[in-house]
């Protein structure tokens, strides 16, 4: 834990500085506060949940459900706020956060139980979870107006303003929750006996079971870790967009996993830096706002990413293979 | 009677699967009668069958070896969005009638096949997990057809090539009857030859595989680039049968297919299951959703229902597995014991 960054991080930070040359150089209408304030606000709800999946992913698994788990506790905590005039902001994250880790739980304990592919179980949980909350609670839209007031302050709110040209731009209040969750990330990685679990289940869980580990209650916790910060983001993604639909978030997860397999964090498990997910998550957010600026449209966004993403993984896979080989160690 | 009783033994999960779709069959008779099987519906039906059923096989493929495609979706429709472009003149290179049928096909098999081997190298060369490699070409793919086309629909496309998904032959539709054909061939080729065998032994285990002389490599960059030719195919039937291509078309065909190849009795860890299981099973898959549309279900209680689904399937096929492997040991137990006596 000595070393700060490592060469993979320090090349996503050279990606990111040059390329934000480059669109300074294209257009110097780039280069200013109000930009950075925007992707702040703009990234942060994947942020949250970044970390979250981060966390999955280096326990060795996945998990594909949580915008579901988003919707449905952000969802189901409003609409009761709604229904009986709860207007309380704590309230609306402890009950979203809660469900969120309760299907968090659910999601375990088929994993656990089933022992398959994490990817196709949480896919069919994706789609219980949704089809659960249209069904059975409501699938109703709700625009601003009905949306309990202290949401909407929290969405609008900054942490101080700064004057600039045109007006005054403020940093969103949003960076509160992120930072929260990527504190609760780092102390639980690095500095708990479930966070040296989680990476020891991720690199092998026979030798962690045999070191004293129980995979069944680490997974159990990683999941419903997950599933909390997803109901937590929910409700920031509510309180931005100042309105909530049945049919918002979910389909994104992708989009998600694809920030964090950039960061450099191994699929299969066991490595993984809160550092990288971050950097992932800004590359993917500064591609989408900027693309314009550079005179493409932003239908280039995917084929960017995905090059960027390819790239990453041969690298990533690469370098595990050449070590493994160097071992006699063969994965496939 | 003994015939049959020794068939289910030896094939638990396709049996019950039979069971399971005939009951449906039947239920579906029952509650929709004539608006279920009326010729025009089942025809309707056969002609959804086939895109939707090579995505199927060709994410059954990926399956097989332990893997995952996730880029076939993908892969279809920008296959799709190339060929719409040499079928409608932008890019035929002044050809015209069939020779520009002829062209557009032979992109769309190149395209396929370039998509599949960027896959299949990727997974083979730097040992990367299949799911990653191809959320990385799914986001790259789809980027490159979004590039091309900004988003909108790719149509004007030749009426010869359109007409073709419409074509029927002996009162089932021409796309089907290619469905099938495809399907025998693959099921030949998997039980049958040597190809099919180093197929499931590497799905069943790689390292062993590889141990025992097998060019593993080759294998995953094959079997990729199979996987995206079935899902090119699948593009050009959604080609002829919407007439347009455009990027984003079918996407909750991904949970379908996973679906289909699951109750198909493919183990998504590798190295099982049987084409013929997995066409039942789109059969099947088909008839349900063919119900609900006459029932006229939201998308919402679909999701709900195909998750449902999964689980289920899942937890279905783990119980009777721990079962099946009890009475294997007990019945060992018991031949122990009276050998030893």
């Amino acid at each position: 834990m000595t070393k700060k960054i490592d060469a993979f991080q320090r090349m996503l930070l050279i990606i990111i500085v040059v390329y934000s040359v480059f669109v300074t150089i294209k257009n110097p209408g780039f280069f200013q506060i109000q930009t950075v304030f925007d992707i702040v606000k703009t990234s942060s709800t994947t942020m949250i949940v970044a970390m979250g999946l981060l966390v999955v992913m280096i326990s060795g698994g996945i998990d594909v459900s949580f915008m579901a788990i988003a919707l449905f506790g952000s969802y189901t905590s409003l609409y009761i706020m709604i229904q009986t005039g709860i207007n309380h902001l704590a309230f609306a994250f402890a009950v979203s956060m809660g469900i969120g880790a309760l299907l968090g739980l659910v999601n375990a304990v088929l994993i656990s139980w089933l022992r398959l592919p994490p990817f196709i179980i949480t896919l069919g949980t994706q789609n219980l979870f949704h089809g659960i909350m249209t069904t059975f609670i409501s699938d109703k839209s709700f625009g601003s107006g009905v949306l309990p007031e202290c949401l909407h302050q929290f969405g609008q709110g900054t942490l101080f303003k700064i004057a600039t040209d045109n007006g005054s731009t403020g940093l969103t209040v949003s960076l509160i929750p992120v930072l929260a969750a990527g504190l609760a990330t780092y102390f639980i990685l690095r500095r708990t006996m479930v966070g040296r679990g989680v990476v020891a289940i991720g690199n092998d869980e026979e030798s962690a079971r045999r070191a004293g580990f129980n995979p069944f209650r680490i997974r159990l916790f990683v999941y419903a870790y997950s599933g909390a910060l997803a109901g937590m983001m929910g409700i920031v993604y509510a309180a931005q967009v100042n309105a909530l639909y049945p049919n918002k978030m979910v389909g994104d997860e992708l989009m998600v996993v694809a920030a964090v397999v950039i960061g450099g964090t191994k699929i299969t498990g066991g490595q993984g830096k809160i550092f990288g997910a971050v950097l992932g998550v800004i590359i993917t957010y500064l591609l989408n706002s900027t693309l314009i600026m550079i005179g493409l449209s932003s239908s280039w966004n995917n084929l960017f990413v995905g090059a960027i993403l390819v790239i990453a993984v041969a690298i990533t896979s690469y370098q595990e293979r050449v070590k493994n080989r160097k071992h006699l160690i063969f994965t496939e | 009677m003994e015939k049959v009783k020794n068939f289910l033994k030896q094939d638990i999960d396709l049996g019950i699967l039979v069971g399971i779709t005939c009951t449906v069959l039947l239920v579906a008779a029952a509650a929709f009668g004539s608006s279920m099987y009326s010729s025009r519906n089942i025809q309707s039906m056969a002609f959804q069958i086939p895109e939707f059923g090579f995505l199927a096989l060709a994410m059954m493929l990926s399956n097989m070896v332990g893997g995952i495609d996730l880029s076939i979706i993908a892969n279809a429709n920008t296959t799709a969005i190339f060929t719409a472009y040499v079928l409608n003149g932008t890019w035929a290179f002044g050809t015209q009638g069939g020779a520009r049928i002829i062209l557009a096909i032979f992109a769309a098999l190149c395209t396929s096949i370039v998509f599949g081997l960027l896959n299949g190298l990727i997974i083979a060369k730097t040992s990367a997990p299949s799911l990653v490699a191809t959320l990385g070409t799914m986001t790259l793919i789809q980027g490159v057809g979004m590039a091309i086309t900004g988003g909108a629909s790719v149509g004007d496309i030749d009426p010869l090539f359109s007409s073709f998904g419409k074509e029927i032959f002996l009162g089932l539709p021409v796309i089907f009857w290619l469905f099938l054909i495809v399907a025998l061939v693959l099921g030949f080729v998997l039980s049958l030859t040597g190809f099919g065998r180093k197929l499931y032994l590497y799905g069943g285990n790689p390292v062993a595989a590889r141990f025992s002389g097998f060019h593993n490599e080759k294998m995953s960059v094959l079997v990729f680039m199979l996987t995206a030719i079935l899902s090119g195919i699948a593009g050009l039937i959604i080609l002829s049968r919407v007439n347009s291509a455009k990027v984003g078309y079918g996407d909750s065909y991904l949970l379908q297919t996973m679906i289909v190849c699951v109750i198909g009795g493919i183990d998504p860890n590798g190295g099982k299951g049987k084409v013929g299981g997995v066409v039942i099973a789109i059969i099947l898959m088909q008839v349900m959703s063919s119900a609900f549309t006459i029932m006229s279900l939201s998308p919402y209680t679909k999701k709900l229902i195909w998750g449902i689904m999964l689980i289920l399937v899942l937890g279905l096929n783990h119980v009777i597995a721990i079962q099946s492997k009890r009475s294997t040991l007990k019945k060992s137990m018991k031949a122990l014991a009276s050998a030893t006596k």
